[in-house]
């Protein structure tokens, strides 16, 4: 058992409760000094909310928190940076038109002796971490991993004891991940804790001595990595067998419906594949692997110059959206707040915005119409809400969600892009929208599908690709072929050196 | 405390959609006890006619707010529609000179749209400066076109039954020009809230992106609101110039900033997405009855200023405040 | 470095600096014509006239880049300079200037109440501010300039202490100075660039966001009724014509040089630059004789061109292929 002293953080019974949702309910783990703790968790499972209650974004509801020796009771981002606790987010916390120098010491500029302190001493601070980027240059130019590089040296700067990282490698290509790789060895070298916040489970093993799962809002155990196996750590996560998440994929996998021949971007290389009827199709990769940007080249929504698409055999040209949709594609975008909704909106103009000509006649709008399309979907697809009249502002994630989708259903796609479709919501409406995504697929059409939950993306689709730093790096049916061999190609062949590189931590 | 939010801010824009209303029959009241002078026809014809001009160019803007941009260049517009449009009677003739007219105001809107679009520009201020430049772009070939002068259409040209028709023309208690604003007022409601460009503007002033995405002609939208207000606003001068029969190169002027004033004071938000063009005219009216009582009231031109400026700061700061 | 590579680093320098680049191009023009242009006096006298709208610039600026705006400055500019000139007739000049600053202060502090405490929508509340303030002094000065009566206070603007320049100018430098300093080497100033650049990291780094953002409208306030009262100076009376269209045109003349509406951008070297732009290109057109009403055209030329510009390379920069 290890003694108080040994514990730079000690969290006991904190809950929090959301409107509608508890999101952590009586977590308490603790953190030894000098140790990379991961944390683990599905999407909703608390890991976010409790970071934010310990960084000092969100009040905590009740319990105690005990941050080297001391009682922290109300904290905000400042406070709690100068007391020795930092985070580093997956959203990064930047102002991009300022140079990497001010970033780093933002707030803090008189005190460290104006412009020519605050650049020699952030200097020193990268120095510290082998990262040779000049302090002057504009965050806005830097790449997500240097940009990291800037909020660890943030947190250096405020010599911290525990650096909570969240989702650190989601958008890193392989000889970034070694370099942070790297980093985190150094910093444990110098006695600092670390939070690693992931799903990959790869690096979970690779860098962190001892593990805690939450599932629910809950702590569900937290163990050492040596003591734990994946699967454990799977099934802890996950608390049920998968089997029974997912609906059955669908059966009738016809012949090719969409053809995407060479779209080449600044960021995509060469990108071809097809799309069969009846399928769903997986795009698997990293944040940043050029997911998202290929189904926006295809519908449109980019610049993307000398690609072709052909459906059913015959060539389309799609330059914007409009010509997208026309010729059958529909797009549910990963953002649904900036993209997808408009939010001071009614459901029922949501869910029109996308079929005005359907609703229309000689331009003239029938509100008429306009109610039925709105009340259709409202029943079909379970949106809870108390009047189509309602703003969608107001309704939870799934629903918003929903309005979305049932927008493109009325649009009747024959190939429908579903970018994070499940992003923030709750298990029972996934499942909806899982059946919903099955019965399009059997309507003779065909949807692709876009995911960071790897369980959702291999038990969904039918065929996957793996997509990584721009290029289809493989094909697989997911019935086939395990996790991890998926993960291994969307990471790139370097998995197994960094899976190497971390044995030396 | 979500509920108290929602019940404050109910409350809120119910007084605020009513404070216009209520502001303007206060300000009525008022002067009619103060001034019975302006129940009398004359006045009442009065505002009736400076009505027409502010109110179609209103009209116009409010369609722009709407779309989520602003347009500085109505000013500049309306100078040089009265003016080309005054110096045509002659060579073409009344009607076609008023033809032409009103379509160089639709294309000077257009010509508007088209530098935003090839710009790439996507937020208010960028359209804001630009349409600032081009103001006086327009308003420099006003001057340029009558070197400086004012255009007395009686010195010009004998035929100018039109346009005094509509200058001051009437039908039954009404003016000729509020005829014309009504029938704006009719046909632009009906193009707000019952077709679908109306409701393409209103998505594209809510969120570009997204209605983008979902196939929204956002790009047409942005033609179509300055095609509007440049039109419009050609309207407006039509209707001025018409009824004081000069077309003074810089009559434009103060416009832009009345109309802009006009919507938001009705109670259109300057953010985008919502408004209509019925509110615009009840702002449309404060300004005018602002004007009309506080001269009858023998408020100085200047502290007539003073007053507006006071009303309307109050007036957005009740209505206009972001959500707590 | 070749040709070929020098060009291309001249041309980003030169769609970074459009307004450098403008200013330099009607510099070289004025070369070819035979004209007093580049005298000592007339040069001065170019710097003379654009002092009021530089100085006005600077706080502006301030404000702009922490993500406000503010439309009233032209109101509180021809009030400021009434005031004076007023308040002169029976007290000591100098007070009465002090008191014209402080209105102004008094003026900001409003307007960031009603911005930042209140959250209302910058651009139309402090338009309205500015028609109030003009209005006011219209009536204050029944619309007719009121002539100044201590003859020390037209020495202010128009003495010539240092050399040939005028006071107005070297007034204007030295506000140049320090603001330049504040927004560059001072933690405001760099809390201002933070805020306007993103106001929520601001917030969660500890900066004051509530406190700086007034206190820009503040000094926003006290330059534009330090620009007031040197104005008034300089014509030695108090005039509101210039209320009206001051703010939009200085606020234009503001982005053109480079500052960005959005926040976060710019600086005050930008700023003097843009205004700069407009008054070579005055003076350049007087010296031409060229006629009023083509200048007006040229100047909203000028200013579609460079903000069109902006927006572009913009875009081109978000479109990559």
């Amino acid at each position: 058992m290890s003694t108080i002293s040994d514990e730079i953080l000690s969290v006991k019974d904190i809950s929090k409760a959301f409107p509608g949702v508890k999101a952590l309910d009586n977590v308490s783990f603790s953190v030894r000094r000098g140790t990379v703790h991961g944390l683990v968790g599905e999407n909703g499972a608390g890991k976010s909310t409790l970071m934010k209650i310990l960084s000092g974004v969100y009040p905590k509801d009740s319990g105690t928190i005990i941050f080297d020796g001391k009682k922290i009771e109300s904290t905000t981002p400042i406070k709690s940076m100068n007391s020795g606790l930092a985070i580093i987010y997956q959203e990064l916390n930047l102002v991009n038109s300022l140079s990497v120098g001010e970033n780093v010491f933002l707030g803090r500029f008189s005190q460290m002796g104006g412009m020519r302190g605050i650049h020699s001493k952030a200097r020193v601070l990268l120095d510290s971490i082998d990262c040779r980027i000049d302090t002057h240059r504009l965050v806005d130019e830097l790449s997500v991993s240097e940009k990291q590089m800037v909020e660890i040296a943030k947190a250096l700067s405020f010599e911290s004891k525990l650096i909570i990282m969240d989702e650190p490698s989601s958008s890193l290509t392989c000889d970034e991940m070694k370099e942070l790789a790297k980093i985190i060895r150094q910093l444990k070298g110098q006695g600092i804790s670390i939070i690693y916040i992931s799903h990959k489970l790869d690096e979970i093993f690779d860098f962190c001595d001892i593990v805690t799962i939450m599932r629910d809002g809950q702590i569900i155990d937290t163990k050492a990595t040596a003591e734990l196996t994946r699967g454990e750590m799977i099934s802890d996560m996950v608390g049920r067998t998968i089997e029974n998440e997912y609906p059955e994929r669908p059966q009738n996998v016809g012949e090719t419906l969409m053809e995407v021949k060479s779209i080449n971007t600044r960021k995509l290389h060469n990108i071809s594949f097809e799309v069969r009827k009846g399928e769903i199709l997986g795009l698997v990769g990293l944040v940043g692997a050029g997911r998202t940007e290929i189904v926006r080249a295809i519908f449109g929504a980019d610049k993307a110059r000398g690609h072709e698409i052909k459906l059913d055999g015959k060539t389309v040209i799609i330059r914007k959206p409009i010509q997208a949709i026309n010729a059958g594609l529909g797009f549910v975008s990963e953002d649904r707040k900036l993209q997808g909704l408009v939010l001071p909106f009614s459901v029922e103009q949501n869910i029109s915005m996308g079929n005005l000509d359907k609703v229309a006649k000689h331009g003239v709008l029938r509100r008429a119409a306009e109610k039925e399309i709105a009340d259709k979907y409202v029943r079909a697809l379970n949106i809870k809400t108390p009047t189509i009249k309602t703003k969608v502002q107001s309704l939870s994630g799934g629903n918003q969600q929903k309005c979305i989708i049932g927008r493109w259903l009325e649009t009747g796609p024959r190939v429908f892009i579903m970018d994070e479709p499940t992003r923030g919501i709750d298990v029972g409406a996934k499942y909806e929208i899982y059946m919903l995504m099955k019965e399009i697929a059997e309507k003779e059409g065909a949807i692709i599908l876009i995911s960071s939950e790897l369980p959702e993306v291999l038990n969904m689709s039918n065929r996957v690709l793996t997509i990584f730093e721009g290029r289809i790096t493989g094909e697989f049916d997911p019935q086939m072929v395990s996790a991890d061999q998926v993960m291994e190609s969307a990471l790139g062949l370097c998995s197994l050196e960094v899976h190497e590189r971390a044995q030396e931590i | 405390m979500r509920k108290k939010f929602e019940l404050r801010k109910t409350f809120g824009s119910f007084f605020t959609n009513y404070l216009v209303l209520v502001a303007i029959v206060l300000l009525v009241l008022v002067t009619m006890i103060v001034e019975p002078k302006f129940l009398s026809s004359g006045n009442l014809t009065n505002i009736m006619r400076q009505f027409g001009p502010l109110s179609m160019v209103a009209l116009g803007m409010t369609f722009v707010i709407i779309g989520g941009f602003i347009d500085l260049s109505v000013a500049g517009t309306f100078s040089l529609v009265a003016v080309v449009t005054v110096s045509l009677i002659d060579p073409i003739g009344q009607v076609p000179a008023l033809i032409a007219g009103l379509l160089l105001g639709a294309l000077c809107g257009f010509f508007n749209s088209v530098l935003i679009l090839t710009a790439g520009a996507l937020t208010q201020a960028e359209a804001l400066f630009i349409t600032f430049g081009m103001s006086l772009v327009y308003g420099a070939f006003a001057l340029i076109t009558t070197g400086g002068a004012v255009l007395n259409m009686r010195d010009i040209t004998s035929s100018i039954s039109v346009f005094e028709g509509i200058g001051q023309g009437t039908v039954g208690i009404f003016t000729v020009s509020f005829l014309i604003f009504l029938v704006c007022l009719i046909l632009l409601y009906f193009f707000q809230s019952k077709t679908v460009m109306g409701r393409a503007i209103n998505l594209t002033g809510g969120n570009k992106t997204a209605a983008r995405l979902a196939g929204i002609p956002v790009d047409v939208s942005i033609m179509v609101i300055y095609t509007l207000s440049g039109l419009m606003a050609a309207l407006g001068a039509v209707n001025q110039f018409a009824r004081v029969t000069t077309a003074a190169p810089v009559m434009g002027k103060g416009f832009e900033t009345n109309a802009i004033l006009a919507v938001v004071v009705g109670g259109t938000s300057l953010k985008g997405g919502k408004g209509s063009v019925l509110r615009t005219v009840l702002g449309t009216l404060l300004i005018i009855l602002m004007s009309n009582c506080l001269n009858l009231l023998g408020v100085t031109p200047y502290m007539q200023n003073v007053t507006k400026g006071g009303i309307l700061v109050l007036a957005i700061w009740l209505d206009n405040r972001k959500p707590l | 470095m070749n040709v070929k590579s020098f060009g291309i680093t001249l041309g980003k320098f030169a769609s970074k600096q459009k307004a450098l680049v403008a200013i330099l191009a009607m510099l070289v023009m004025m070369l070819f014509f035979p004209t007093n242009f580049y005298t000592s006096y007339n040069l001065i006298d170019m710097l003379n006239s654009s002092s009021v709208l530089m100085i006005l610039a600077f706080g502006v600026t301030i404000t702009v880049i922490s993500g406000g705006c503010d439309l009233s400055i032209g109101g509180v500019m021809v009030m400021s300079g009434i005031i004076a000139i007023k308040l002169m007739e029976f007290m000591n000049m100098w007070i009465a200037i002090v008191i014209a600053v402080i209105f102004g202060a008094v003026i900001g502090f409003i307007n960031g109440f009603l911005v930042v405490h209140q959250k209302t929508e910058p651009f139309i509340i402090t338009l309205g501010m500015g028609m109030t303030l003009t209005g006011l002094a219209q009536h204050l000065t029944d619309a007719r300039p009121v002539t100044g009566s201590d003859p020390n206070f037209m020495m202010i603007s128009n003495g010539r202490i240092i050399l040939s320049f005028t006071n107005l100018v070297i007034i204007m430098l030295v506000v140049l100075l320090i603001t330049h300093v504040i927004m560059r080497y001072t933690q405001f100033g760099r809390s201002c660039y933070a805020i306007g650049g993103d106001y929520d990291v601001a917030r969660y780094s500890g900066i004051n966001v509530i406190l700086i953002k007034w206190g820009a409208f503040v000094i926003c306030g006290i330059t534009a009724a330090i620009a007031g009262v040197l104005l008034s100076s300089k014509l030695n009376s108090g005039s509101s014509i210039y209320g009206e269209t001051t703010a939009l045109v200085v606020n234009c003349a503001v982005v053109v040089g480079g500052v960005s509406f959005a926040g976060g951008v710019g600086g005050i070297f930008q700023a003097a630059l843009g205004l700069l732009v407009f008054g070579v290109l005055e003076n350049s057109m007087n010296m031409l004789g060229v006629d009023s009403y083509i200048q007006i055209l040229t100047k909203g030329i000028v200013i579609v061109a460079i903000i069109w510009l902006d927006s572009f390379s913009r875009k081109r920069k978000r479109e990559r292929v």
